[in-house]
Formats: C-alpha cells, structure tokens, sequence
C-alpha cells in the first residue's frame, strides 16, 4: 500500500442561498487516495460532484461554507488552516484544479505568461521572471505545448488548446493531488484524447502524485482511473475498482448509472440503455431514509426509513444500499 | 501588423460611410417638409429682417444653396461639398455673419467644457461603480440607490439644482455665460479667472450626470466579471485578492470604453441642453438659438458638427480600444 | 407567472420603485378629478403665484367673526413686518446716523424698536446712504407704526352718486374668521406659473401627456427594435449584416441631432404629443435592436430551437414560441428603460423650444422650458420648476429601480 496522498474524513460543506436556506451538497463524504493513484467520482449532474470538488480544496467562499470534516493532505490537515495559509501554502501548490469551464477558465485579457508569474509569486515569490518563463518554457515542452502560446492571450487560443494550457498551469508546481473537474466534457473527440493522454502523462512523469478525476461520462473513468467513486445527492453510495464498479455494480443507482450508459467493451454493448427516471432530490430538505429510494425501482417502504452507512464487501469495495449484495445480485439477474 | 492595418483600415471605412450618412440626412431631413421648403424656411427666416435688400440676398442665398431646379442628386453633392470645405452660408439671425464663424467661435466652449467633464465623470464613475461590485454591503447600498437617483436626474435638472444652489443661495458662482458679461476676451489672468469660475457650474453638472450612469454600468459589469470563471479559478491556484481584483477591474473597466462611445451620442444631447441653462456660450446655446430665431442654416450646420463630433470622437474610442484590449483584437484583427 | 410575479415583489428595491411610480400615477389621476378643469386656465392675474392657500379677502371681511385673544399675536405681526435682514440694517442705520449700539443685540426687539423710536427722523441724512436706503428705511418705520400701535380698522362702502364713504364695520386686531365660513378659499400647493396657472394641476396633466409620450414611444423604439433584432439575430447571414449596418449607422449618429432635425422639419404647429411621441420612438430603437439580437444569437442553437427546426416549424412560429417566450423578460426591462428615455428626451425637445404645440396640453418637457424662459429659477420661484424636475427624476428613477429589481431576478449573477 502506497503512501496516502489525500484523505479526506467525513467532510461536510453547505450553499447558503440568499434566502438564508441551508443545501447540504457535500455530506459526509470519506474517503482516500495513495501516491500514484486516480480516482474518479461520478454521477449525473446535481449531485454535489462539483460541489465535492469544490469542497476538497479546503478553501471554501460564499456561497460555499464549510461545516465539519478534515481534509489531510500528505499527513496534513488543512482544515484546520485559516484561509489565508490555505491560499498561500496549499492551493495551486499541494492541491490544484481543473476547472469544468476551462474555456474562460483565463483572464482574457493577460498573456498566459503573465497569469503563471501570478501563480509563482505567491507561493516562490524568490523566483525572478527570467526563471519563471524557462520553468514554463520547459514545461509546456515537455507537455507538448507549443512555447508561443506563453506570449498569447487566452482569447487568442483554441479550446482545446486553453484546456491543455489550463493543465499545465495548475500542475507547474507539481502538486500532490490534482482535482479535474469534467475537464474534457465541452470538447471534442481529438482534444478530449489529448487532454486524457496528457493527464495520464503527468501521472506517469510523476508531476502530480495523485488525481481525482470527475465526470459524468462513465466510459472515459474506466480508461481514466483505477478505483472510482459513485455520488448521489451529496452521498458516496458505492466505491471500487473501475472493473468491478463498471461490470458489477452492487448499488442500484450505481447500476442504473451504468445502464445508462454503453461501455465500448466487448460483453457490455448489448445491454439496453436504461435512463433512470425522476432527478436527484431537493438537498435543503434531504429525504430521511435512502436518498435514493424515491427513484430506485427497487426500493420498499423500508427504505424511505431507514438510513445506511457504507458497508465493506470484498477486495475494497463498499455500498449504501440495505440489501445484501447476494440479494441485490439476485434481483439484477433475474431482471 | 496587417491585422492591425485591417482593422483600421475598416474603421475608417466605416466611419466615411456613416459621416456620408450623417451629411444625407443633414440634407434630407429638412427637405421632407410638407409643401415648398425653400419658401417655409426663407419666410420663417425673414421675419423680423428689416432690411429689404437682406431678406433678398437671403432668399437668392438659399434658391441658390438649395439649387431646388437641380436634380436632387446634384442638390446634395454640392451641399456635401460645402460641408467638407466648412462653408455653411450665412447665418440669418446674426447677417451677414457667417455660420462657419458662429461655430468655430462656439465649438471650442464646448469641447473645453464637455471633453474634460465626460472623462472626469466616467473616472469617478467608474471608481465608484467598482468599489460599490468590490465592497458590497453597506457602500453598495448607499452608493447604487444615489447613482441611480443622478443617473435619472435630467442633466438639465442637474444644471438648474446646482445653479439655483451655488450661484443663487450661496452665490459663489456666476449664474450664465462663459465669463463676466463686461468684459472681452483675451488672455489676461482677470479674464482666465472670470472664465474659470464661470467654468464650474457647468463643468460639474455634467460631470455629475455622467458620473451616476457610469457607475451603474461599471457595477455590474464588475460584478459579472466577480462571478467569472478565471476568478474562480486564479483563487484556486491561490492567488492573491489584490492580484484578482486587478483582473476584474482591468476586464470590466475595458468594455465601459466602449459603452462611453455608444452612449456618447446621448450623453453630449444632455450636456448641451444644460449647457442653455447656463447660457454657455457653447454649440448648445447656438443650437437653441439656430432653433429660437428660425436660423436654418445655422442649426443645419450646428448639428452637424455635433454629429461630427460624436463620429469622430466614437472612431477615437474605437481605435484606442482595439489596441488595448486583446478581446478586441482576438476578435477583429484574425478575421 | 405567479411565481415570478412573487419573486419580483420580493425584490425590494423593485418595490420601491413601484411603489413611486404608483404614487406619481395615483397623483396623475386623483388630483383632476378632486381639482376638475382646464389644467392651462390662467387663475392668477400676475405671475408666479407663492404656493398656498388663497383666502378671499371680499369674502373674508363679510363672514362672522369671533374674537380670539392670543398673546402671541402682536409679535407675529410684528415678525411679518421685522424680518432679520430688517433688523441688521436697523442697527447699520443707528451706526450711521451716529447713534451708539453697544450691548445691543438685534435679537432684541423690544430694545431695537424703543431705540428706534427714541432716534428714527426721516429727515435725517446720514452720510454715504443713497436715496434708495433713505426710502427703504421710510416704508420700514411705516409699516412698524402700522403694527405697532394696533388701530381698529374701518371698513366703508362708497356711495357711487355722492362718493360718500358710510361705514359698515370696524375690524380689531383680534378678529378672526374661520376659514371654512369663508365663501372663496383656492388652494394652490404649488403655487402658479409664468402665465398664472395652477402649477400642481398642470403638473398632474403634464405627467399624463408625458407618461403617454414615454408609452407610445417606448413601444414604437421596442417593437422596431424588437422586430430587428429578431430578426437579424435568428436568420443571420445577410438579413443580419443588412439590419446590422443601419443598426450601427444609427447608433453612432446621435438620436438627439435626428430629433432635432426632424422635429425642426415638421413644424410647430404639426407638432402634438402624439408626433414628438412617435419621432422619439423613430429615433431611439437601435440599443434594442442590439440588445435583442445578442439574446437572440445566444438562443439560437439551443436544442429546443433547433428541434423545432428539425420539426419544420415555419421562422414566425419558432420566433413566437421558442424565441420569444425566452426573451420576454428583457424585452420587458428595454421597454421600462425606453419609456423612460422617452420622457426625458420629450423634456429636453421642449427645452430647445421643439416640444408639442404649447397651446392644448402641457409636458413636463413644456413646463420647465416655460419656467426656464420666465427665469423662475433665477428668481426664487422654485415652485415652477423644481417639482417638475423632481417629477422627471422621480418617473425615471422608479421605472430604473423597478428595472434593477426585475435584473435581480432575472439574471441570477447581479444578486447579492
């Protein structure tokens, strides 16, 4: 077992609306990430997977509002860090971002030059400007990224482009653990490829130690990730290995996420698309019992009672939902 | 570089166009009169002329200016080509003078007065407007319900207040003219200082009229550029507040260049009437009495001016503009 | 729509501003009907009426009286007549005449008029005072006698064959009538105009000519706007450059000159509200058009457009039912400011003498260029035209607060 990267202890984090209403996007969430490995969370969009990603920076603004948790980042807890030591000493350094709009992700009117000076100045203010640009240069070469693009403005880019650019300025100071938050959902096939292929790069060249890759495109996690993650309304409700969470889900909205979906993998392609009915719930009054018992064409009375905690079965996995695995299986197949 | 000419280059084309325009219509607009122009006007003009060899040289003056046995075409290509050479005919209220020398005694009062009180009012307007997006809470409450109220004070309502309140109740400042209506002007510092003083009053009530619809803008223009992505984003990698609100100030800040060139039009109609309030000896006062004494020629070529000013100083903004922001660039000069 | 009709009262700063314009709207209809009548009739023989309650003095004198004994009464009318500025050149005429003031404060009365009365001679000549103070100081020290030595009052009528006076009643200093037993009681609030007209009732007259000039031609400029941007947004190519070409050309030559020129061009007498309303609204709808057409593009490769194009709906049913429904609410806020653009633009028409014909209705355009032309403001008479600029700020600054709300709600990233 490697050296645990990020390790994040029952966090909770709340929007407050301008109403002063409470929406409990984030609840509860556990979990952790060793040195050189990616994990992928998914779900459709609403269920707080954003929001998570968000959260796991440790620095929180409005409407964002931490409540309770920890956040440990290679031994460190920065949850216990006031604001300003988080920006200075974590953000961009420890734990970077990839936004989900990549697209205005830059200030479109500074060279991508100047912004990178930005980001150094605050956390190696010792580093002249000279050292900046070969420390860029050097980078964005080994990244496959043209140098010239250091003297452009972000208008002047394409969008793939901007999103590798992105990339590479928020893992400059390789970080510990990077958050990538559908970085490739708005664009194309080609420069989704590429921007998969240079994450895997930088995890490879040991520019990040670790990755948590979100997305509510199922088959890109499976070529992505080693283990992923399934959220549903501001929940962890399933956790495995890629394999098994894509050929054997146990959680029924897990599986009906998968359903969803088709996997480009011989074996699943004939497996009928399932959309699942309804949306996530209303997080400011979540329900009591199973938050996802409204929708589940499983669910008895119970489960609108009872609420679960994860459980462990086999080789890292756990699930939420208070069947058995065995019975859940049972009913899986006989449709 | 070609870029750069390119769009210049257009700009310029543009600009020719509508002064084409402007001029056609300067032309034609009167010529839509119901019934025989040439006598509506000449009648209404000579009213009140004593001398009967005036009132002839005015009306062979106008048969000839308006060529009515011509071809409207060639009506309007000599009447263009008057305009270029300035050569406006005389002027009926003040015979013999000449239009063009009313004018050039009256245009520059008014830039003096409305170039500095424009630029002024959207510095201040543009501070404010930003400290109210930045500050929020208590300043922005007490600055957005003030700046909408000025912005909606008619700028002549503006003149009156403060003419009534600085020149009448506390008589501090002069109540009209340009300077002391008993003296002449040349440039000794009694006649500097006379000018100065009666510079104020004016100067201000543009200046604040400006000030309240700037702000408004600026606020959210700013606040929109606060909830940008590169926002989010640049407090990720953690950079500094200071450094952000650089950004946001610099983003909002730029498309307000352009907001002062299309309000312009508008803006300077407002300032020339509050320039009649004080009877400022300025194109507004020419224009009011081209109106009042049925001067034809005289506000035919008032307006004018006016247009041309607005075109030229519109075509000034423009350029400036596409240098300094690269959006601009990114988007014109690539085409 | 109910629930955004609820969303949009829970702005505050949309309630305020209704909550304005609803008072200036319920002041434009209430006060003709409480105060019937031509609102340009002329009351006062006279310019420049003060605001406030006019009592018949004819009637007054032949109502019951009652006697009231007040004891503050002798040094108000005292007051009416001793104003400070009276009292300080008081004290310079002393100064003047030679006569020592030491320990004298003019906030004392009853010192300064013993001294006064001890030393006052109008015979005298001080030196360095003009002729014009020598006879200011005489109508002062007339009318303090008046009141200072109360004289019962005659009131006498006049044979017309003998010119005989006879008397009919004598007037006390503590006679008093009641206002209501008065025949002839006109209040003006504020006051009457240049030409002697009730300024409050022509005001209510001139915020309805104004608001239905702001209405027709904010409708005009929106709906020319409205169809353009449309228009130019949706089908785009070279409907798009044509519209767009005309747009520009209109926006960078000032409506304000084109208002001017044509106003100019129809004629005085061409001229009513309903013309000046719609060259207004000829002249002023190109920041809609722009306006719109940028919603417009930014709706039309949404997926519910696009299906209905799939679907072959024809262009005036996907404008009616995929574009339009979308863009209402803009569309709303571009006509509350073009509204008031409008009546601000109708003001400054008039005040260039290009308003409507000055002889059937008043504007609020039209009373302050009337105000401006009598120099009210130079003299004091704030009642002709301070209430019509505030009236003007007040209309436009409701309908901008009410527009602020309205962004609020509808444009989720202006909220607090």
């Amino acid at each position: 077992m490697g050296k645990v990267m990020l390790e994040v202890k029952d966090l909770k984090t709340k929007y407050i609306t301008r109403f002063k209403e409470d929406v409990y996007a984030v609840d509860g969430v556990t979990l952790q990430i060793e040195e050189g490995k990616s994990l992928g969370i998914a779900g459709e969009s609403g269920c707080g997977k954003s929001t998570l990603a968000l959260s796991l920076m440790g620095y929180y603004f409005a409407p964002l509002h931490y409540t309770s948790g920890d956040i440990i980042i290679d031994g460190r807890n920065v949850s216990t860090l006031d604001t300003d030591e988080v920006r200075r000493e974590v953000l961009g350094k420890e734990i970077a971002y990839i936004p989900q709009a990549a697209m205005n992700a830059l200030n479109p009117t500074q060279k991508i030059i100047r912004f990178i000076e930005d980001v150094i100045k605050v956390h190696k203010p010792e580093m002249t400007k000279p050292e900046v640009y070969e420390m860029a240069k050097e980078r964005f070469h080994i990244l496959g990224l043209p140098e010239k693009v250091l003297d452009q403005y972000a208008v002047e880019l394409s969008g793939g482009m901007k999103q590798r650019t992105v990339i590479a300025i928020s893992t400059i100071l390789s970080p510990k653990v990077l958050i990538a938050d559908e970085p490739s959902s708005a664009l194309d096939v080609t420069s989704q490829k590429m921007v998969i292929k240079m994450l895997r790069d930088l995890m490879e060249k040991g520019y990040i130690k670790s990755m948590i890759f979100i997305t509510h495109e199922l088959p890109l996690l499976y070529n992505v990730t080693d283990d992923i993650m399934v959220m549903y309304a501001g929940q962890i409700v399933e956790r495995g290995s890629a394999k098994d969470m894509v050929f054997d889900p146990i959680h029924p909205y897990s599986k009906g996420l998968m359903g969803s979906i088709i996997v480009p993998e011989t074996g699943t392609r004939e497996h009928e698309l399932i959309a699942i009915p309804g949306t996530p719930p209303n997080l400011k009054k979540p329900p009591a019992g199973c938050r996802f018992a409204a929708r589940c064409k499983y669910a008895t009375p119970e489960c609108k009672i009872y609420n679960m905690e994860m459980k462990e079965f086999g080789e890292g996995r756990s699930q939420r939902c208070r069947f058995s695995v065995e019975h859940l299986r049972e009913v899986y197949a006989n449709g | 570089m070609s870029g750069y000419r390119k769009y210049f280059g257009k700009k310029i084309l543009w600009f020719t166009i509508t002064f084409v325009v402007a001029v056609l219509l300067n032309f034609i607009l009167p010529r839509l009169m119901p019934g025989d122009p040439v006598a509506v006007i000449t009648a209404k003009s000579a009213q009140g002329m004593s001398e009967a060899s005036a009132v002839k040289e005015v009306y062979e003056h106008y048969a000839e200016e308006f060529g009515v046995n011509d071809p409207m075409f060639k009506q309007f290509i000599t009447y263009f080509k008057n305009a270029l050479k300035g050569d406006f005919g005389l002027s009926f209220s003040q015979y013999p003078r000449k239009v063009s020398d009313i004018i050039s005694d009256a245009i520059w009062w008014t830039i003096a007065l409305q170039l500095p009180a424009i630029i002024v009012g959207w510095l201040i307007g543009n501070t404010l407007g930003a400290l109210a997006a930045y500050i929020r809470k208590g300043f922005d409450k007490a600055v957005m319900p003030v700046a909408l109220f000025l912005s909606s004070l008619p700028p002549f309502g503006m003149a009156v207040l403060l003419l009534v309140l600085f020149a009448i109740k506390l008589d501090i400042a002069p109540t009209s003219g340009g300077y002391g209506y008993d003296m002449i002007p040349n440039f000794s510092w009694t006649f500097i200082k006379s000018v100065i003083s009666h510079y104020q009053l004016p100067f201000w009530s543009i200046v604040i009229f400006a000030t309240g619809g700037q702000a408004i803008g600026m606020r959210s223009m700013s606040i929109y550029e606060l909830n940008a992505d590169y926002v989010k984003y640049s407090r990720f990698l953690g950079i500094k507040d200071r450094t952000i609100v650089g950004y946001v100030f610099r983003n909002a800040m730029l498309p307000q260049i352009t907001g002062l060139a299309l309000s312009l039009g508008t803006m300077i109609g407002g300032a020339l009437v509050a320039e009649i309030i004080f009877s400022y000896p300025g194109l507004g006062t020419t224009l009011l009495s081209g109106i009042t004494m049925s001067d034809y020629p005289l506000l035919s070529a008032t307006t004018l001016i006016i247009t041309f000013m607005v075109l030229i100083t519109t075509f000034a903004i423009d350029i400036i503009y596409g240098f300094i922001d690269p959006r601009v660039k990114a988007a014109q000069f690539d085409e | 729509m109910k629930h955004i009709l609820s969303q949009v009262f829970h702005s505050g700063k949309f309630v305020v501003g209704f909550c304005i314009f609803m008072s200036i709207l319920l002041l434009m209809i209430f006060y003709p009907i409480f105060n019937p009548g031509n609102p340009l009739q002329i009351v006062s023989i006279g310019t420049f009426a003060e605001p406030g309650i006019y009592v018949s003095v004819y009637d007054a004198v032949d109502s019951d009286m009652n006697t009231l004994k007040l004891d503050e009464a002798p040094a108000k009318r005292l007051d009416s007549v001793l104003k400070s500025e009276d009292r300080v050149k008081m004290v310079m005429w002393f100064d003047a005449a030679g006569i020592p003031v030491d320990n004298l404060s003019i906030h004392d009365t009853e010192a300064l008029l013993t001294l006064w009365e001890e030393n006052y001679d109008a015979t005298i000549r001080p030196e360095g005072m003009t002729k014009a103070d020598r006879n200011y100081f005489q109508r002062l020290d007339g009318n303090l006698k008046k009141v200072i030595v109360t004289h019962d009052k005659v009131l006498a009528r006049q044979d017309p064959s003998s010119s005989e006076l006879s008397v009919i009643r004598t007037i006390e200093d503590t006679d008093y009538v009641n206002i209501k037993k008065v025949a002839n009681v006109k209040r003006l609030p504020l006051g009457t105009d240049n030409f002697g007209r009730d300024v409050l009732k022509e005001l209510a007259a001139a915020i309805k000519t104004s608001i239905f000039i702001g209405l027709v031609a904010g409708s005009i400029a929106t709906l020319i706007g409205l169809t353009f941007g449309l228009l130019s947004g949706f089908i785009g190519g070279l409907v798009d450059d044509f519209i767009m070409f005309i747009t520009n050309i209109f926006t960078v030559i000032p409506a304000f000159v084109l208002l001017i020129l044509i106003s100019y061009s129809i004629g005085q007498d061409q001229r009513g509200p309903t013309t000046v309303a719609v060259v207004i609204g000829l002249t002023v709808w190109t920041w809609t058009a722009r306006a719109v057409r940028s919603q417009v593009i930014s709706l039309r490769n949404r997926d519910h457009v696009n299906l209905s194009k799939l679907s072959g709906h024809n262009l005036f049913l996907i404008i009616f039912t995929d574009i339009l429904p979308y863009i209402a609410s803009y569309v709303i806020m571009a006509l509350i400011l073009q509204i008031s653009g409008a009546i601000l633009a109708e003001a400054q028409l008039s005040l260039l003498g290009l308003g409507p014909k000055t002889t059937e209705v008043p504007t609020l355009g039209l009373m302050m260029n009337w105000s401006m032309l009598y120099t009210a403001h130079l003299n004091g008479y704030w009642w002709a035209y301070f209430p019509v600029i505030l009236t003007i700020a007040l209309i436009s600054f409701s309908l901008n607060l009410m527009n602020t709300g309205l962004d609020q709600v509808f444009n989720p990233t202006l909220r607090d």
